[in-house]
């Protein structure tokens, strides 16, 4: 059966949508991520309209999202104040994210910007994640070796307008999460993702968050971040799908039940490197793409 | 389905009985088996049935233009810069149509010549494609046409389907037509030319329009419509989704 998506204006068999949700689903549930990094791209590679793909992840994530901060709620793992920097950044950065996303749209270049964005984020990620991964593997099979420091003091810890995060047990300088929820705000909006896998890392390696508050506290902020990517969408360019956002979410829901039990049989280690190493086929894809000769080096482009 | 059939029936036979009593020398009349193409929330295109009759001898040939609403279409050009391949160059199509498919019963060239095919203003050459901006150089020109061309062709969108019309016993004519899943709403242009020892004799038109329907053209006009309190409905639908997920396997 096919479905007309009403937004998107293609037409896609109803199981590749939710093959597709259940896909992304089953890996998110699996690694304890959000999927926007993956989703995304190959909603694009599926031919959806990169602009309805953007738009509408956003919307989805905010569902995905609603969901995995409950369970880290009740157990009081969400530092709010916290959070509340972090959203107040988020809303800064999404929003001068989704200004310059119709601005890129408009010259034509929005594809080039959102490829180019994941192939250095997921790049970057990729390697690092991979990297840490052997290491811990390698150091499973030494038991001998040392660990190093969790995070060390430099610059960024003097800044001033400092603030007390009791949950989070921090003294540090309000601007560095606000610039950084701002940063990856942007990003956001611009690649159709939460940011959990820039955020998730930054909160430990470069807040110092212990990791129990960091989960709870980006499912938090991401919350309002794709919120108000989803209605600022709306508004201008009118790319929110919510008929294929919720398809997706069919899907992604039983997905994440089966990815979740996968998951619990392996170990964080192999989880992390084998997340590492479909990060970085995406990426890897991606350049491909921008650097073969296009069968055609013309395109064409509804305008409205 | 029947209904159609039955339409295609009934138009058949008035065809019939009208051509054995001529009244001009030569008469054309030709339909659509539908009235018009809904797309609905399980719209993956429509086949349609072009069907009609000729009178006025038996060397008969058909041309069919099947013309959708125009729509600025943006043509970018890619090129390698620092390696990997942008958009450098972009022309504004300002009236190509959204869809364009001419049907015939021979090729076109052999039924007419290229002078005909301009002047009745056949092809994507001949109908006065403006561009945002005049293209001096011939050369270019016929690149940046051909690869719009090229590019509406490989979307099903624009289609020369030669030897496709069916001329049974020189008097009836029919020729399937199929609007693919990606085809604008609007108003859509169907030209019959009726031509002998390739000349013109008769020329009919009739129009079809192409309209969304049902919930899918309920949700589209809420979104542009009132799109702040879509983009609202759309968070309080996503975060009540989420909710219930959670809910249903909190157990587990």
């Amino acid at each position: 059966m096919y479905i007309y998506l009403p937004i998107a204006e293609i037409s896609m068999h109803i199981a590749v949508v939710i093959g597709l949700g259940g896909g992304v689903g089953f890996l998110s549930g699996m690694f304890g991520v959000g999927g926007g990094f993956l989703m995304t791209p190959l909603l694009i590679f599926l031919g959806v309209p990169s602009t309805v793909a953007v738009s509408t992840e956003a919307n989805q994530i905010v569902a995905s999202s609603v969901s995995g901060v409950l369970a880290h709620w009740r157990r009081g793992n969400v530092d709010f104040k916290m959070g509340g920097i972090l959203v107040a950044g988020g809303l800064v950065g999404s929003s001068i994210g989704v200004l310059l996303f119709s601005i890129l749209r408009d010259i034509g270049q929005i594809d080039l910007v959102i490829r180019l964005s994941y192939v250095v984020f997921l790049g970057i990620i990729g390697v690092l994640m991979l990297m840490e991964a052997a290491r811990a593997i390698l150091r499973t099979r030494q038991p001998g070796a040392k660990r190093g420091k969790l995070h060390q003091h430099n610059w960024l810890h003097g800044l001033p307008l400092k603030v007390r995060f009791r949950k989070s047990k921090l003294y540090i300088s309000a601007l560095l999460p606000f610039f950084l929820a701002a940063f990856v705000g942007v990003l956001s909006a611009i690649m159709g993702v939460g940011g959990g896998f820039i955020l998730v890392p930054a909160m430990i390696y470069l807040l110092g968050m212990p990791t129990y508050t960091v989960i709870g506290t980006s499912l938090f902020q991401i919350i309002f971040v794709t919120a108000n990517i989803t209605i600022l969408q709306s508004v201008q360019t009118q790319t929110v799908d919510f008929v294929l956002a919720g398809l997706l979410l069919v899907g992604a829901v039983i997905g994440a039940q089966f990815g979740a039990r996968v998951g619990a049989l392996l170990r964080g280690e192999q989880l992390r490197g084998l997340l590492a190493l479909i990060v970085l086929a995406v990426c890897l894809k991606l350049v491909f793409d921008l650097v073969i000769t296009p069968e055609d080096v013309f395109s064409v482009e509804f305008l409205r | 389905m029947t209904s159609r059939l039955c339409n295609y029936l009934v138009a058949i036979l008035l065809l019939v009985t009208g051509w054995t009593c001529p009244v001009h020398s030569s008469t054309l009349v030709a339909d659509l088996d539908l009235d018009q193409v809904s797309i609905t929330i399980d719209f993956n295109g429509e086949s349609l049935l072009l069907f009609g009759a000729v009178s006025g001898g038996t060397e008969s040939d058909i041309i069919v233009i099947f013309k959708g609403p125009d729509a600025p279409i943006a043509l970018r050009k890619k090129e390698r810069a620092s390696g990997i391949w942008m958009n450098r160059q972009t022309i504004i199509w300002q009236n190509a149509p959204s869809f364009y498919h001419i049907f015939s019963n021979r090729t076109l060239d052999e039924v007419l010549s290229e002078e005909q095919q301009a002047r009745l203003r056949i092809g994507a050459e001949h109908i006065g494609l403006r561009t945002s901006e005049v293209m001096l150089d011939k050369e270019k020109a016929k690149a940046w046409r051909s690869a719009l061309t090229r590019n509406m062709t490989e979307r099903g969108l624009w289609k020369l389907n030669e030897r496709n019309v069916s001329i049974i016993r020189g008097a009836l004519f029919r020729a399937p037509v199929y609007l693919p899943a990606n085809i604008v709403p609007g108003e859509y242009e169907v030209r019959v030319l009726h031509l002998q020892n390739n000349q013109l004799v008769a020329e009919d038109t009739t129009y079809i329009s192409v309209a969304k329907t049902g919930i899918g053209a309920m949700i589209y006009a809420f979104a542009h419509d009132y799109s702040i309190f879509y983009g609202i409905f759309a968070v309080c639908f996503a975060v009540f989704a989420g909710w219930l997920a959670a809910a249903a396997f909190r157990k587990q």
